[in-house]
């Protein structure tokens, strides 16, 4: 244990402190010293034992973690029939793509990605963009009403988003555009096409917004007054501060929220299904997968009629379905996990 | 005096400016959250009805009859209610400690560490997810033979295989599920605790260096330096990491509520439907008060 304190507390390299407890022995140890010699035999004992101990528990939850996604890839890439051999446990005996070509063809996956990025992720990121705006807003400015008009941000974090669901269902139906054109008895039907999902995302009540927004908030609310002011005498409108200043600076703030925005919105099959129940986004896919490779499989020659072992699709599915995710989760993890810290969500 | 008037002017420039900046936001609030609330707590008062030619919505005043009809005539709502809130109390402490406990771990000094915490995140990106479903191999319960190799590891047959690998088979049944179900548990454990343990990282590492440094010259063991110094610090994020798990333990989408209030809006009851979700809201609500009141207390704030 006494390992970890070193650890945090001094920030010399472990050449630098190995030294320093040389000299330290030099200086003090006297043959014989009883008490010292504990000290060192403690002190060696826990250095070993308290990284041994944290190496098993991170194994042991690192494999949780990755065993269902390992899975998934060895059963993915593996031929039907390797599903019930007995001798097939984890790699397989041959390695083949058709599951993945069978899923894409069947599950028409290159639509469902393009709904997927062009409707979902477009709308994450133009939420990433209009809470960051309010997230400025609440951080740097004093108006009336500041107090109760944020805790309406925290009011829309807690509310369950099923509650106001119907009602906004019912919005999007006879879309009046606020009310605007309400007058005119003119109004247009958003259900099923893209807007439902981009409406919210462009006023800033998309999903988990609210959540942004606070995180928005305590970042903005972290960086030094002075660029602001400095900006203002250099002629900066707020505006432009914000564009030129204020958002250059907070790359990991963004980065978080892009993150999750993406994976929220990329996830979500909950409000899909209500507003957009049209367009079937890659994550719609997955429950389907399982009657619909089904009803495939019972139809190929040589089956009898019978499907079997389709697992394999499904894992296929699966794992095509959380791939970009993934990927993209891959490339940015390392800003991503270091620069937490700064990132607002600790206020 | 000149100056003055210009300083003054600028400040409110700033405040017209900050509405400015949350109008946006605002006009969203107003439209897609508060009047669908406020109409929400309408139809839960009311005979919604729909026309199915016209799509025309009448709504004839019933009192608390969807209330009532809820919690005593429906014969799951109920259920569905106590088993969201026991799952909650049950998995909320355990997941606190947990995630508290590998943040902790995680913000050690070791080599691997940007992997491993690389590793802990990934559920985040795809247990929200109809994914994570495959994972628990709920798609394929349904009576098809195939799927029971599926999803091995946490099956009783496969803490038993290594029990045997390991030469310790005979022992009693009642171990081998007694294990499986811990298994099974740590499995949920992991997968549900991504975002709690960001937030305890990102806490842990807004420890001020002065405050470990101090603590270190007095010879504080490091027990007595997570008791004495990292828990006070981070007891806000305490506080914010378990409302997050409170509302999110709600807010799942596949949990039992959830899903009769989807099942209920898309065979248009919506009266019933919006009694259910405010009798939940309510609860939620309520869960939250009493945490808050509870944790608060405990709470530091550091006075700068």
């Amino acid at each position: 244990m006494s390992e970890q304190v070193n650890n945090i507390a001094t920030p010399l390299t472990r050449k630098q402190r190995k030294a320093a407890d040389k000299l330290a022995r030099k200086k003090n140890h006297v043959k014989g010293d009883k008490a010292y010699t504990i000290y060192l035999a403690k002190k060696a004992l826990s250095s070993i034992v308290w990284p041994l101990f944290r190496f098993f528990i991170l194994l042991g939850l690192c494999f949780v973690i990755l065993y269902p996604l390992m899975y998934m890839i060895s059963c993915a890439i593996r031929p039907q029939l390797q599903m019930s051999d007995p001798t097939v446990n984890w790699i397989p005996r041959s390695v083949i793509f058709t599951n993945f070509t069978d899923v894409i063809e069947i599950m028409e996956y290159w639509k469902a990605l393009w709904t997927t990025l062009s409707v979902h992720c477009v709308s994450a990121v133009i939420q990433v963009g209009t809470t960051a705006i309010t997230g400025y807003g609440f951080a740097r400015f004093k108006f009336k009403g500041r107090g109760l008009l944020f805790g309406i941000v925290i009011l829309s974090i807690i509310v369950p988003p099923q509650l106001i669901l119907i009602p906004q269902f019912l919005q999007f139906r006879d879309f009046t555009f606020f009310g605007l054109t309400a007058p005119f008895g003119y109004s247009v039907s958003l259900y099923n096409t893209p807007w439902a999902m981009y409406v919210p995302a462009l006023f800033a009540n998309g999903i988990r917004s609210g959540l942004f927004i606070l995180i928005f908030r305590q970042f903005f609310k972290g960086l030094p007054k002075e660029l602001e002011d400095a900006a203002y005498l250099d002629g900066c409108g707020p505006l432009k501060t914000f564009i030129r200043v204020m958002v250059p600076n907070a790359g990991s703030a963004f980065l978080t929220v892009f993150l999750f925005s993406i994976v929220w919105y990329w996830n979500d099959t909950y409000t899909t299904t209500m507003f957009y129940s049209k367009g079937a986004t890659v994550m719609m896919l997955v429950p389907q997968l399982s009657w619909k490779m089904t009803s495939v499989a019972e139809r190929l020659p040589g089956s009898g009629g019978v499907a079997l072992n389709y697992v394999v699709w499904i894992e296929a599915g699966a794992l095509l379905a959380i791939l970009p995710v993934l990927i993209m989760y891959i490339v940015l993890q390392k800003y991503f996990t270091e620069g937490i810290a700064r990132s607002g969500l600790v206020g | 005096m000149k100056l003055k008037r210009r300083k003054i002017s600028y400040e409110r420039k700033k405040k017209l400016y900050g509405y400015g900046f949350i109008t946006i936001w605002l006009i969203g609030a107003i439209f897609l959250f508060l009047i669908p609330m406020v109409q929400s707590l309408i139809f839960s008062f009311s005979d919604v009805k729909i026309q199915m030619a016209t799509q025309e919505i009448t709504q004839t005043f019933v009192g608390f009859k969807n209330y009532e009809n809820m919690l005593t005539k429906d014969p799951n709502f109920v259920k569905n209610l106590t088993t969201v809130l026991g799952q909650m109390l049950m998995d909320t402490p355990l997941i606190m400690v947990f995630s508290l406990f590998i943040a902790v771990i995680l913000n050690q000094k070791f080599r691997g560490r940007t992997m491993v915490r690389a590793i802990f995140f990934l559920p985040v990106i795809v247990a929200t997810g109809p994914v994570i479903k495959v994972i628990n191999g709920d798609m394929l319960s349904q009576g098809i033979t195939t799927g029971a190799k599926f999803s091995t590891l946490f099956e009783v047959n496969f803490v038993e295989n290594i029990l045997e690998y390991m030469g310790i088979m005979n022992v009693s049944a009642d171990f081998a599920e007694w294990l499986s179900t811990v298994t099974s548990d740590i499995f949920n454990l992991v997968w549900n605790c991504g975002i709690q343990i960001l937030l305890f990282l990102a806490a842990l590492q807004g420890i001020p260096v002065s405050a470990k440094e101090a603590a270190k010259m007095e010879g504080a063991t490091a027990w007595e330096f997570f008791w004495k110094i990292t828990l006070p610090y981070i007891t806000p994020i305490i506080l914010a990491s378990l409302i997050y798990t409170v509302v999110d333990s709600f807010t799942q989408y596949d949990n039992a509520v959830m899903t009769q209030v989807q099942s209920l809006s898309q065979q248009a009851s919506y009266g019933p439907a919006s009694a259910a979700s405010w009798v939940f809201f309510i609860i939620v609500a309520l869960c939250l008060a009493i945490v808050m009141l509870i944790v608060n207390k405990f709470v530091y704030y550091e006075v700068d």
